[in-house]
């Protein structure tokens, strides 16, 4: 057959393209960071955290320390709504009342991430601010934004987590005597682990990537440490600094480097990731 | 005893041991709540403000415009990247799952592409910057950010179309195969027409991704928008416009403003989503 060789040619070609494009963009990063570890090494960026590129100190410290506590506090505080948004929708609601609570679930899913950092400026910022006395925005307000951003997505794929338990497991423990409770906590999660770990590492990797809503409420400035104080994230660091580094000045190559640093440790959330899959 | 009282649903404990439920129940409650306190603020304080002047005029520095414009350019980018991106995905897509010459290496290429997946969008908004805004010289402009929105929705689509392409078994192909059908014939004359509605409805997930993005497009199409349209003219995009009116812009009724961007933002995303969810139910029942 003619056009099948044909077709076949034509989209290895196009995997050709993506890969070539998507391998340009990892080398750009790669080469702007080397560029830039040449210059600084390649740890002494990671523990200073003195930043100011205008005197040549690129200290990273406090921005990552920002990532992971924004990121760590997001999913911990998402964890518990999210299992009980799940264990409704998989084990409580019955029938088309499932699939209902799925779609209503999906929008949120593909709410633009601009209109959580709307809610997190209207209803978060001033709320803390009022029982705090802070200015309202930091590391906590970006923590509450970024969990209730994520929750949609964490409760759909630990849904579908549970979902997968069969049904013979459950029958057969509510058959031995078992109460419902005693099923979901012995039976239910312990053989949706798996999946409801993979579920959690792709919220922390959404979490970790989120820009616009944290940016919008972190507030900017660092050096305090402290929830209530404004920080910054890799992510919001990044975005900030992209029109005062542009190419041609001494500090571009940092910028390359945060990049580098993202996707690095995306890299190992997604191993993680496939490993929990096997 | 009568006989319907052996089924095994009299023998599940009903009311007993389903404290957790409960408990659970209400925290699951209380999450919805917390989601539908983003979207209901949201219409309160925006449908007032919400006009025909507002969908069509342009915006003023000082209010009282619209955000005309804005929708329009949203619609242009996202559309034409969308035209862009989304034939390039599907091939990639059949070329993973239904010529895969190489298995092996499946593995690793999917490995690679989740990690692209997961890349936050800034770090493309970096790239483009850097290379076609600063070395090849593309203007702040609409072109721009229709690379940049290509870019960020390529991966995404193959992911969706890939998922797509696997729900078919294998079996199928197999018995296609034996009838004589070459791979192509068998692509476009079994695969295809089947999941033509998941790909549908999934695309509708992509464009409304690409209609909130805003990362990667306040450097690459600009935060403000011209009086004609052009490819070459900045292009700013309404959820850009909701971020830059509520972060940096100077409007003093900038609250009222930003609700309002954010309602059409919200109403938009929800039109993809159900004009691609019935459109896809649509196809699906003519097929049969």
């Amino acid at each position: 057959m003619k056009i099948d060789k044909v077709m076949d040619q034509v989209t290895h070609m196009v995997l050709a393209l993506f890969i070539v494009v998507w391998g340009f963009i990892a080398v750009i990063i790669v080469w702007g960071s080397w560029r830039f570890t040449r210059q600084h090494g390649f740890l002494s960026p990671i523990l200073s955290s003195r930043w100011n590129p205008l005197t040549g100190h690129f200290g990273l410290a406090s921005f990552i320390l920002g990532s992971l506590t924004v990121t760590v506090l997001a999913v911990v505080i998402v964890s518990p709504w999210s299992l009980g948004l799940s264990v409704l929708g998989a084990r409580i609601l019955q029938g088309s009342w499932q699939r209902y609570f799925v779609r209503f679930l999906t929008v949120f899913v593909s709410l633009p991430s601009v209109l959580y950092g709307w809610w997190g400026l209207t209803v978060i910022v001033p709320g803390i601010r009022r029982l705090t006395g802070s200015s309202g925005y930091g590391v906590l307000s970006a923590s509450l934004v970024v969990a209730l951003m994520i929750l949609p997505t964490f409760s759909i794929l630990s849904l579908k987590a549970i979902r997968q338990v069969p049904e013979s497991y459950v029958e057969g423990s509510v058959g031995l005597g078992a109460s419902e409770d005693q099923t979901l906590w012995h039976i239910i999660l312990p053989t949706a682990r798996p999946r409801l770990a993979q579920a959690a590492l792709i919220a922390i990797a959404r979490a970790l990537g989120e820009t616009i809503a944290v940016q919008m409420v972190i507030g900017g400035q660092f050096g305090r440490p402290g929830l209530l104080h404004p920080a910054a994230t890799l992510t919001t660091q990044l975005l900030t600094d992209l029109p005062l580094l542009p190419p041609g000045t001494a500090g571009h190559f940092v910028l390359d480097y945060m990049a580098f640093l993202l996707m690095l440790l995306m890299t190992v959330i997604v191993g993680l990731e496939m490993r929990m899959g096997e | 005893m009568s006989q319907g009282d052996l089924s095994p649903k009299t023998l599940k404990p009903v009311s007993q041991g389903r404290l957790a439920h409960h408990v659970l129940a209400v925290i699951g409650m209380g999450a919805i709540l917390a989601l539908l306190s983003v979207v209901i603020p949201l219409a309160i304080e925006g449908l007032p403000r919400l006009s025909m002047e507002f969908l069509f005029k342009s915006p003023q520095e000082l209010g009282r415009g619209g955000i005309g414009p804005e929708i329009f350019n949203t619609l242009v980018m996202v559309g034409l990247s969308q035209g862009i991106s989304l034939p390039l995905a599907i091939m990639v897509a059949i070329y993973r799952v239904e010529y895969a010459h190489a298995p092996h290496l499946a593995q690793w290429f999917d490995r690679a592409l989740h990690v692209v997946l997961s890349l936050p969008t800034v770090v493309i908004g970096l790239i483009v910057v850097d290379y076609a805004v600063i070395r090849w010289h593309w203007p702040v402009s609409v072109e721009t950010g229709i690379l940049a929105f290509s870019l960020i929705n390529w991966p995404y689509a193959l992911s969706l179309a890939i998922e797509a392409f696997q729900h078919i078994p294998d079996e199928w192909r197999e018995a296609s195969r034996a009838l004589g059908a070459s791979r192509w014939q068998t692509i476009t004359r079994l695969i295809l027409p089947v999941i033509w509605p998941d790909i549908i409805e999934l695309t509708g997930l992509a464009t409304a991704r690409l209609m909130g993005e805003t990362a990667a497009l306040i450097y690459t199409a600009g935060i403000n928008v011209s009086g004609r349209f052009a490819f070459s003219a900045p292009g700013e995009t309404v959820a850009v416009h909701l971020w830059y009116i509520r972060t940096e812009g100077l409007m003093p009724n900038a609250d009222q403003e930003a609700a309002a961007t954010g309602l059409v933002l919200l109403l938009l995303v929800i039109a993809v989503l159900w004009v691609s969810q019935k459109f896809a139910e649509w196809v699906k029942n003519a097929n049969l």
